[in-house]
């Protein structure tokens, strides 16, 4: 070693930098989750509120959805997952990436896509003349955001199943007497109760908070849940009380998630970190393909097509006919829809949308970088605890919070949704990054200063490349998040500040089909146009560098809140 | 293959594997296994790792499909011809490499799982796998979970449950692989009674020669998904099929040199015109002319016709081993003691045995296998050699 002082002595605790990050840390949660929040309190007027007619029904309408579609998109995307990892199902991979494509859909469109395949005038209703009435309605709500909430359940039993439900754990059942059923019942599902768990929980609260498919599919049956409650509050009433029936609501809302979240936080997070106990070892699948995995494969296949992809045709086929009630024939195909999209307007929306996501991304990736590596000093836990608040905040709850608290300032600027943007996407960038910062090996680090790398060269050689994928991929889903956002920015939106989410939202509100079905697959395919070449680099730095991508089990559960 | 399945047939047997293929993604991972272990017999399958040890144990065990072949437990075919019994309908017990303990359940329920699938009540299951885990000397482990235990402990728990379904055939995947080495010790002389005691059958997998020679009536040498020699430790370990069979047992030195037959078994080996007699160096006629002659550091003798200068040396404890430069190539020599010669020093050197690989037969090695390395770096486990 030619600079052995280099490495010997004692290291310096640098204690400026982290005070400094610590303190930006609490300044930007109570800023933006913390005064916001409180600021509520005073101007809620419970009892007022409460006694408005149709208030206690949405309550119940909105707990009663949370409760079916948690009751059965758990057990669906668990099923998914399991059946998944037969070796024999035909198609194996392509129906474990297939199952996670619905995630690419705005849940407003997906919505959409749904009227324009089986409601009135929708696609069946064209060729069988057949259409479901109930997709206006309760039933309707439910089974959309069953189908949007199914591949986070079945991504979180996928994670469950790859780190606590090894082969070879199953294979020790079997070979101690155990039929398969009996392994499902005794050894996989006792082993996925905290996947299970945190998928339910997590379902719950984020139909809880869900907004744009209850709008879309709820108010022209004249059925209102919390949420679309606040935003008629908000956006249709004028005077004073709805104005605090708003208050009230955002208030009960953030009580009912963190009941349930914070429990759940302190007592699953724990169990779905707990570390892969040994290598599987299992060559070659079993038994040859069998009748029974083909019918399964089939059912998949069918469940795919009918909730995903017949509705995305109707939804194409709606944005390329000349006119509604016309047969999507190619002699009545038509680009109308997608020039009328080419006005300034237009392009200032889709500015806005692009603005706001690309700043909250790189807002939230340093932010959440800075906890991360906070977190592994003394006190930096808590600190990441406290980013938590953000999950459980509710987006409507934040946008009125956030209105009360700086509105006088920044009403109907794009800060404002800004602001509210990186109080609800905070978690989203900081656990994957800090979950891929627990991972790195401290031997890694001091190898580097053993092999002569000075602090900063070692952060730079073996910190910054095994942290690079996760950074980028905080980074893509805060974007991807920020640009289907419509909760809250429909909330804060003003002329100024309108953004292409808002923008589609409108145009199905004024019931001009053409237009949004035009806007809902420019959005998609911004939306893929953004994420399919990034997931491409994160892959390919991934099986360059041998990193593992940030996990699975942590990327989900932020998703489904944060919508 | 010398010794499979030599006076098998006047015994029952517990396994019999036919002509067994199994083939993953259009790739051989196992092809053309033939092995019979009859009962109360351990077999050791011995080979490097990605040799196919573990496919060969999961084959059996039912949890993986054969390609070809046919596989029978006691008499009775549980794969091959249309037949593929499930893994809980195999009488056998598996011991995982891994353990494979289940994470949300205590010693004493892990143990009581196959009795509760044979049928056992939950008080009756309960006793059982108490008694067991007594016999084992952990019954004060029995409510804790995996998490709890170390890795010996582990290891027992494992094995208990493997134990617990009362088996003809256990089959063991690497059991010391993550033990260290007294632990190590203690488990293969349990091993040892336990099995002469119950008279089940075991094959175990190991990568370790001296584990192997230690624990096994017979040992099947495997590598790259074939049976290389399958015959006693002391067939396989002093009369190997070929240089790569001999690395796998344990140190050897391979030199090539001329041999010619003096009478009957006694041999006249050359080496830079010096000769000497050895007997026992091959077990059929021999084709005269330059052999590979195996060579194990313990059958060299002090004092001899040979010399050659000292190029390293080891101390090993009980011995010091030394690599000497002969005119047929390097020779690793034993001596008792510590080191007393230094490198470059000239010693003498004699020979008490030796191995004509092949027999002097044209030897075909499969190309797959790795080519014959020096000396100095092929001893596995020199130190822990049980002799």
């Amino acid at each position: 070693m030619s600079h052995p002082r280099l490495v010997s002595g004692s290291r310096p605790r640098a204690s400026g930098p982290v005070r400094a990050a610590t303190v930006i840390t609490i300044l930007a949660v109570a800023g933006l989750i913390g005064y916001p929040v409180a600021r509520l309190i005073p101007s809620a007027h419970f009892g007022a509120a409460l006694s408005a007619p149709g208030v206690g029904l949405a309550a119940w309408h909105t707990v009663a959805l949370a409760a079916v579609v948690t009751v059965v998109a758990v057990p669906v995307g668990a099923a998914m997952a399991l059946a998944v990892r037969r070796p024999d199902l035909p198609l194996r991979r392509t129906l474990s990436v297939a199952m996670v494509v619905p995630l690419v859909f705005p849940q407003f469109v997906l919505g959409y896509s749904w009227t324009q395949a089986y409601g009135k005038a929708g696609f069946t209703d064209t060729f069988l003349g057949l259409h479901w009435q109930g997709l206006l309605g309760p039933a309707g709500i439910a089974v959309v955001l069953i189908i949007n909430a199914a591949p986070l359940c079945y991504l979180l039993t996928a994670a469950g199943l790859a780190t606590r439900a090894q082969p070879d754990l199953e294979h020790a059942a079997r070979v101690s007497g155990a039929s398969p059923a009996t392994v499902l019942a005794t050894v996989t599902l006792p082993l996925l109760r905290p996947a299970l768990g945190a998928a339910a929980v997590l379902t719950f609260v984020a139909t809880l908070e869900s907004f744009a498919v209850p709008q879309m599919l709820g108010a022209p049956a004249g059925f209102s849940t919390i949420t679309t409650r606040i935003y008629a509050d908000l956006a249709l009433g004028s005077d004073p009380a709805t104005f605090d029936e708003a208050v009230a609501l955002a208030l009960g809302l953030v009580l009912l998630a963190a009941v349930l979240l914070i429990p759940a936080d302190l007592i699953l997070a724990p169990r779905l970190r707990s570390e892969r106990t040994g290598q599987s070892s299992s060559a070659g699948g079993r038994a040859p393909r069998t009748a029974r995995s083909m019918f399964i494969a089939a059912g998949m296949w069918l469940y795919l097509a009918l909730g995903v992809g017949l509705p995305t045709l109707a939804l194409i086929a709606a944005s390329i006919t000349r006119a509604i009630g016309l047969k999507p024939t190619p002699s009545n195909w038509t680009l109308d829809n997608f020039s009328a999209l080419a006005t300034p307007a237009s392009a200032q929306q889709l500015a806005h949308s692009l603005e706001l996501a690309v700043a909250a991304a790189f807002i939230l990736v340093v932010l959440g970088a800075i906890v991360a590596l906070l977190a592994r000093t003394v006190h930096g836990r808590a600190l990441l605890g406290l980013t938590t608040l953000s999950l459980v905040v509710p987006g409507s709850t934040l946008a009125v919070g956030l209105l009360l608290a700086y509105g006088r300032w920044l009403d109907g600027t794009l800060t404002l949704i800004l602001l509210a943007y990186l109080a609800k996407l905070w978690a989203l960038a900081s656990r994957p990054i800090s979950g891929a910062v627990d991972r790195l090996p401290p031997a890694e680090v001091h190898a580097a200063r053993t092999s002569g790398a000075g602090p900063l060269a070692a952060l730079r050689t073996v910190v910054v490349p095994a942290l690079a994928p996760a950074v980028a991929g905080a980074w893509l889903l805060v974007f991807l998040t920020a640009l289907h956002e419509v909760t809250i920015s429909s909330l804060l939106y003003s002329t100024h500040s309108e953004t292409v989410a808002v923008a589609l939202l409108n145009s199905q509100e004024l019931g001009d089909i053409g237009q949004t079905a035009a806007l809902s697959v420019s959005l998609t395919a911004l939306v893929l146009l953004a994420a399919l070449p990034m997931a491409a680099l994160l892959r390919m730095a991934v099986r360059r560098r041998g990193i593992a991508l940030p996990d699975v089990s942590e990327l989900p559960r932020e998703v489904s809140v944060a919508r | 293959m010398p010794g499979s399945g030599a006076g098998s047939s006047a015994r029952t047997e517990a396994l019999r594997i036919t002509d067994l293929t199994v083939r993953y993604r259009s790739s051989d991972v196992l092809s053309g296994i033939d092995l019979v272990v009859g009962t109360g017999e351990l077999v050791a399958l011995l080979g490097p790792s990605g040799a196919g040890k573990s496919t060969l144990l999961n084959a059996i065990a039912g949890l993986v499909a054969p390609s070809a072949g046919e596989i029978a437990l006691a008499g009775t075919v549980v794969a091959g011809q249309d037949i593929d019994v499930v893994p809980e309908r195999r009488d056998i017990g598996l011991v995982f490499q891994n353990y494979a303990l289940w994470p949300h359940l205590s010693a004493r329920d892990t143990v009581g799982y196959p009795m509760r699938r044979a049928g056992l009540s939950r008080a009756e299951s309960d006793r059982a796998a108490l008694e067991l885990l007594r016999r084992l000397g952990i019954e004060q482990l029995a409510d804790r979970k995996p998490a709890e235990l170390s890795g010996g402990e582990q290891q027992r728990v494992g094995l208990a449950r493997a134990l617990a379904r009362e088996p003809r055939l256990y089959l063991l995947d690497e059991p010391t692989a993550h033990l260290d080495t007294q632990l190590r010790a203690t488990f293969q002389a349990e091993l040892r009674t336990r099995q002469l005691r119950s008279g089940a059958a075991g094959l175990c997998a190991t990568h370790d020669p001296a584990e192997a020679l230690a624990i096994a009536d017979r040992i099947a040498l495997i590598s790259g998904g074939r049976l290389v020699q399958v015959g006693t430790p002391t067939e396989v370990y002093e009369r190997p099929v070929s240089a790569f069979a001999a690395q796998l047992t344990g140190a050897a030195s391979i030199l090539r040199a001329p041999v010619f037959t003096a009478d009957h078994d006694l041999v006249d080996i050359n080496i830079g015109d010096v000769s000497t007699r050895v007997a026992g160096a091959t077990d059929g006629p021999l084709s005269p002319g330059v052999q590979s002659i195996l060579i194990r550091p313990e059958w060299t003798t002090e004092a001899g016709p040979f010399a050659g200068a000292v190029t390293a040396h080891w101390f090993r404890g009980p011995h010091t081993d030394y690599l000497v430069r002969s005119a047929a190539g390097e020779v690793l020599i034993r001596r008792g003691g510590p080191p007393t010669h230094a490198v470059s020093e000239e010693i003498s050197w004699g020979l008490r045995r030796a191995w004509v690989i092949g027999g002097g037969q044209p030897q075909d090695q499969p190309r797959d296998q790795p080519q014959l390395r020096s000396p100095a770096v092929s001893q596995p486990n020199a130190a822990a050699m049980p002799r």
